[in-house]
């Protein structure tokens, strides 16, 4: 994963990691119990797909509600969620020094259309859910840092009671 | 709940220790859709009834795991103190989200040990959890298990 000028790099980071981290929570103006420590080198790439990933779901909520307004009810709540999500990972990330913090525009290249009609919308979140529900379990199995793997439990849980959410708003009563 | 603690524990303890708390969150689950059961009726009804099937089975399993560690499960307690008064289906509702929620957090502290098996687990179970607090409370929360961000006391529909 780590190239050996990126690993260089880390470290020469990790001098201004504890400075970075005794800041990194009054950023965000909220303190969060969990989100402390920063994450050791092998998991950066590992985090930063996951925040990828993430992000592509919140350009896709965006393009949804941009799309299909009348779905607000629905879909905004969603979308603020995952809004914290993203803002957790980031958190977690220590970008090493000289670094680009930049990896999301291949993953909003990626995107598909929104489809038309409200249970093909419905039905298309959902399974963007179920798919970040289950590259988050599949990838914290692997995860060094106790705490990050459950801050991605939690979120992949979050993600899959959205998939339930969908499910039950998309049938008929 | 005491993950913090635990992470400290050389792995086998640590995963064990997890695990009986896993047991005791899905034993006093049992117990309490046991209780709101009894104040629900029609769909609510056969819904508690299968999530307490869901349970059952999840301290089947939780036992099964421990065994095979060669740890002895702890046997649940002949009852539990209810949160709050349980006297109508609202409250049985609300009780079922207090009881997915102590299920969630202590799934969490099984993601919180370093064996890997035992991570994806709790991931699922937690996962499986959120699903069903989900169908009690109609919306969804953001970090599900996590150390209160934010206290929402359970609400009913």
């Amino acid at each position: 994963m780590a190239a050996d000028p990126t690993r260089r790099r880390v470290l020469a980071a990790s001098a201004l990691m504890l400075t970075a981290a005794g800041t990194a929570g009054c950023a965000s103006g909220q303190a969060w119990p969990w989100a402390r420590p920063p994450v050791p080198v092998p998991e950066v790439g590992m985090l930063r797909n996951v925040i990828a990933a993430e992000d592509t779901l919140v350009s896709t909520y965006t393009a949804v509600l941009s799309a299909r307004p009348a779905l607000a009810a629905t879909v905004s709540p969603l979308l603020r969620q995952h809004q914290q999500h993203l803002a957790q990972l980031r958190d977690r990330l220590m970008v090493p020094a000289g670094a680009r913090p930049s990896p999301t525009k291949t993953a909003r290249a990626r995107q598909a259309p929104v489809p038309a009609g409200r249970a093909a919308v419905l039905a298309y979140l959902r399974h963007a859910e179920t798919d970040q529900a289950a590259f988050l379990v599949h990838t914290l199995a692997a995860v060094v840092t106790p705490s990050l793997a459950q801050l991605m439990a939690s979120i992949s849980a979050s993600e899959a009671a959205h998939a339930a959410l969908l499910d039950s708003a998309g049938s008929p009563r | 709940m005491t993950t913090a603690g635990r992470r400290a524990r050389p792995g086998k303890a640590a995963g064990n220790a997890a695990l009986q708390d896993a047991l005791a969150a899905e034993n006093a689950a049992i117990f309490g859709y046991g209780v709101a059961g009894a104040y629900l009726t029609g769909r609510q009804r056969a819904t508690a009834t299968a999530y307490w099937n869901e349970h059952r089975s999840a301290r089947d399993t939780l036992s099964g795991l421990l065994r095979a560690r060669g740890e002895q499960p702890a046997p649940a307690a002949a009852s539990y103190k209810l949160p709050f008064g349980v006297h109508t289906a609202a409250e049985a509702a609300s009780l079922a989200i207090f009881l997915e929620n102590g299920v969630t957090a202590a799934y969490l502290g099984l993601v919180g040990v370093g064996d890997a098996g035992l991570r994806t687990f709790g991931a699922r179970a937690m996962q499986a959890a959120a699903i069903r607090a989900t169908s009690w409370r109609g919306s969804t929360v953001a970090f599900p298990g996590m150390p209160t961000a934010r206290p929402s006391p359970p609400r009913a529909r």
